[in-house]
């Protein structure tokens, strides 16, 4: 019966916590929803790409960058990026949002995403994988619900892509194993989103894993953020 | 599991009398008649409909028609949620035949997912088998099964075909004898009257006294609403499948019997209608 309760609700809202925390600390805009009537909740973030459509493209902050370390595109605020667009003609403003909910049939967080251009038309999932880095790509095509696929959000009820969590357990039990033998503090969340989010467009600033080791004093320690590498378990 | 396999088979063969007419302000070049079809309860919208969409096209010019979808009194109808659960939750009190208004334009993007192939439609049924599997045996007996399999039991659904279909099936239906039931009831209630689209939680088909949980000790804990206090009247119907199961039923004989082919028992509640 604990093991069932491995991963509960409880336990994922509590780390949730803990991620908002750092997040209001350095303005990441991730917040925490809740629907009317339900216990259910989930952590949300929106954010505003530029997507560029002519071939020049302006000093590269907005340019699409093609490295399988996502860490160097998080250190850009996307407020810069506005700045830079404006002397583009043929840009785009895309509207993406990230939504954290919880999975009970499988006991694991499960990402929920959809981007649409500021009109509200939403994108296709075909425009989706255009910002899908290569390294992920091959990876996330193993098989036919291994992927993104469209699903109805479970709270909000209205279509969303999402990454299938069959897998999640598969590659979270080492890094939790490893926190385990090595005594050290692990935000699942944060593990869990710094794997998962960047094949989405999603990055986190580096500080989420050192705000996960303040109490233990060892701040320099970045081992919660899994490196690229090893999303080959993914 | 077996002397109620007569329960299985009426579950498969049950049918929906549907009448479709095409959306008045879809542009044609000749008047559109109706077209009649009997939809099977267990199956999805886009999965059935292919005499449908031919019928319509024909007199559409090609280039008026784009992705198609279905209403029910301004409704869209979710092509991804089982056809009989749609009829239970939108249409279960009207006459028959369910009046269905096909249309060929103006996707709403904000209400329903895109069904471009069947592969689609196969990719969300297998994942619904897969997810029902995780709370019954941790997905174990999905995940050793062979790719053949799997395709066995999507081909038996879009088939039709109910041996093809259980003679898989039946594995995901066993468990252990030690553990007198799943691990978990893989279930969804829906309700017309709240915002969300379906409940779900954990809840286990045996107490941990042994006593197996009925249909009304799953209500009471997961939506006590929707069950009427002991001296009062009813005041909501539960459904599944078009019938109103007895509220002491086991859990398990529910979950063994009335499933959907995607595993998961489908309920629906709805204030209970004026007689």
């Amino acid at each position: 019966m604990e093991e069932d309760e491995f991963f509960g609700e409880e336990t994922f809202q509590h780390y949730c916590a803990e991620f908002i925390k750092h997040s209001q600390k350095i303005g990441d805009g991730w917040e925490w929803r809740t629907s009317k009537d339900c216990s259910d909740g989930y952590m949300c973030k929106t954010q505003f790409q530029i997507k560029n459509r002519t071939a020049v493209s302006h000093r590269g902050t907005s340019a699409r960058v093609q490295t399988c370390l996502p860490m160097e595109e998080a250190l850009e605020p996307p407020l810069d990026d506005f700045e830079v667009t404006e002397t583009t003609t043929a840009t785009e403003v895309i509207k993406y949002e990230y939504h954290v909910l919880y999975s009970c049939s499988y006991q694991v967080p499960v990402l929920y995403f959809r981007a649409s251009f500021l009109d509200g038309s939403p994108l296709a999932l075909k425009d989706i994988w255009e910002g899908v880095h290569e390294c992920y790509k091959t990876r996330l095509l193993h098989g036919p619900w291994d992927t993104i696929t469209q699903q109805e959000h479970p709270i909000l009820g209205q279509p969303f892509f999402v990454l299938h969590p069959c897998k999640t357990n598969e590659f979270m039990t080492p890094v939790l194993k490893n926190s385990q033998k090595f005594n050290r503090n692990v935000n699942y969340i944060t593990s869990w989103l710094s794997m998962v989010g960047p094949a989405v467009g999603l990055n986190l600033p580096l500080s989420y894993a050192r705000a996960a080791f303040q109490d233990e004093g060892n701040v320099d320690r970045q081992d919660s953020f899994i490196e690229p590498k090893s999303l080959e378990e993914l | 599991m077996t002397d109620d396999k007569d329960v299985l088979r009426d579950v498969w063969f049950g049918r929906i009398p549907t009448c479709f007419t095409l959306y008045q302000d879809e542009i044609t070049e000749r008047e559109a008649e109706p077209y009649y079809l009997l939809l099977p309860r267990v199956s999805y919208l886009t999965l059935v409909t292919d005499k449908v969409k031919k019928h319509f096209e024909k007199v559409m010019r090609q280039e008026d028609i784009s992705e198609i979808l279905f209403e029910y009194e301004g409704t869209p109808l979710k092509w991804h949620y089982p056809i009989g659960l749609l009829f239970d939750l939108l249409a279960s009190s009207s006459a028959l035949p369910w009046n269905i208004t096909v249309h060929f334009k103006s996707f709403p993007e904000k209400d329903l997912l895109h069904c471009p192939s069947k592969d689609v439609i196969e990719a969300h049924f297998m994942s619904c088998v897969k997810e029902a599997d995780a709370l019954k045996h941790k997905s174990q007996v999905i995940n050793e099964m062979q790719k053949k399999d799997h395709k066995q039991l999507w081909m038996g659904l879009q088939n039709d075909r109910f041996d093809q279909f259980w003679a898989i099936n039946q594995k995901l239906m066993e468990y252990p004898a030690e553990e007198n039931g799943f691990r978990y009831i893989p279930f969804r209630i829906y309700q017309t009257t709240t915002e969300w689209p379906f409940i779900r939680q954990l809840f286990r088909p045996v107490a941990t006294d042994g006593q197996l949980h009925t249909l009304g000790d799953l209500l009471k804990e997961v939506c006590p609403s929707a069950v009427a206090p002991e001296d009062g009247e009813k005041k909501n119907q539960v459904m599944i499948h078009g019938i109103e199961p007895v509220l002491e039923t086991a859990l398990q004989w529910l979950r063994e019997h009335l499933s959907h082919p995607d595993n998961f028992l489908h309920i629906r509640i709805i204030p209970q209608p004026a007689d």
